[in-house]
């Protein structure tokens, strides 16, 4: 009998308090609905599925293209303002390629003669495997000059490389 | 009992017009780190440039000989643009005060390339101090007037 007193007694008080409890922790949801709907609209139109083949150097500017033709997967000739890497290695300074009286970029050739010998090598092992192609991205950076375009070119062609793939932004 | 009537509507109403929108967010907010992750934000192209293959000079060779070849060269310097095609007279392209004339460049090309309907070669010639973004720019005005082939001449 005690019992359900005390229940009687305190239920309605519970009920009570947390009814204000509730009504001071109402969440309003719909704004941040409508905020995660445009993010997701947003989102599904620049989704690909695709992935990204190419990775950008850090610390250059793509020139902007209409081209819409994909890259593949390459060597990569990079070209900072400061440095020239192949595959993400640094071969040379763009200071001291200026600096030299001669087109040819050695350390360059050398590095791409290298890369040629391995590729005819594998593709000597099987004849699945796709050998020398001859092709090669250059990614450079959008204020470079003509001149050392020219340079990096001929020391690719030189080594056998005539495919070149320059990589741009793409823009509609 | 009209005043019951009203009260048990206007209750029943609250109740139904309130939605349970946690499903919803919790599908948001799964989405939405997935999309995040696998958005592309720069979309990469790649602009092809073939240099005549020293190795198979042969065959090169033989090709040239089937067809006539019209060559149509594309001077690009710090004063301007200059379209050379054969048997037509095109005026140099001097810069305006915005920088490149791109649009007398695309009359220019297109002129050449109603002259030369089969033509799908051209020459650019820049001097050494133009920049890469300018040569880019040129080749994209190339291809869309119809120059498909396009090289570079040092």
């Amino acid at each position: 009998m005690p019992m359900t007193l005390f229940m009687q007694s305190a239920l309605p008080k519970v009920s009570r308090s947390r009814r204000l409890r509730s009504g001071t922790f109402k969440l309003r949801l719909t704004s941040m609905i409508d905020m995660f709907t445009i993010l997701l609209v947003f989102l599904l139109k620049s989704y690909s599925a695709e992935g990204q083949i190419v990775t950008i150097t850090q610390d250059l500017r793509l020139p902007e293209s209409t081209s819409q033709t994909k890259p593949r997967v390459t060597s990569v000739v990079a070209v900072t303002q400061a440095w020239i890497l192949l595959d993400g290695r640094p071969l040379i300074g763009v200071d001291q390629v200026m600096q030299q009286s001669g087109f040819l970029i050695q350390p360059l050739v050398d590095e791409l003669s290298r890369l040629r010998a391995i590729s005819e090598g594998i593709g000597e092992m099987s004849a699945q495997l796709a050998g020398f192609q001859g092709s090669i991205s250059i990614q450079a950076d959008r204020e470079m000059t003509f001149e050392l375009i020219k340079r990096i070119m001929l020391s690719c062609g030189k080594v056998g490389y005539n495919n070149m793939m320059l990589t741009v932004m793409q823009v509609d | 009992m009209n005043l019951k009537n009203a009260i048990e509507t206007r209750r029943r109403d609250r109740q139904e017009s309130d939605l349970d929108l946690t499903p919803v967010m919790n599908i948001f907010l799964i989405l939405i780190p997935f999309l995040l992750l696998t958005a592309v934000f720069v979309k990469i192209a790649v602009l092809e440039l073939s240099l005549p293959n020293l190795e198979r000079q042969g065959a090169v060779a033989q090709q040239q000989e089937r067809k006539t070849v019209v060559l149509n060269f594309l001077f690009i310097k710090e004063t301007g643009f200059e379209v050379r095609s054969p048997d037509l007279k095109l005026p140099a392209i001097p810069k305006t005060a915005e920088g490149y004339d791109w649009s007398t460049l695309s009359d220019q090309l297109k002129a050449a390339k109603s002259k030369y309907p089969d033509s799908e070669d051209i020459i650019i010639a820049p001097v050494n101090s133009i920049t890469y973004e300018t040569i880019i720019s040129v080749m994209d005005r190339c291809r869309e007037s119809g120059f498909t082939n396009i090289s570079i001449s040092g």
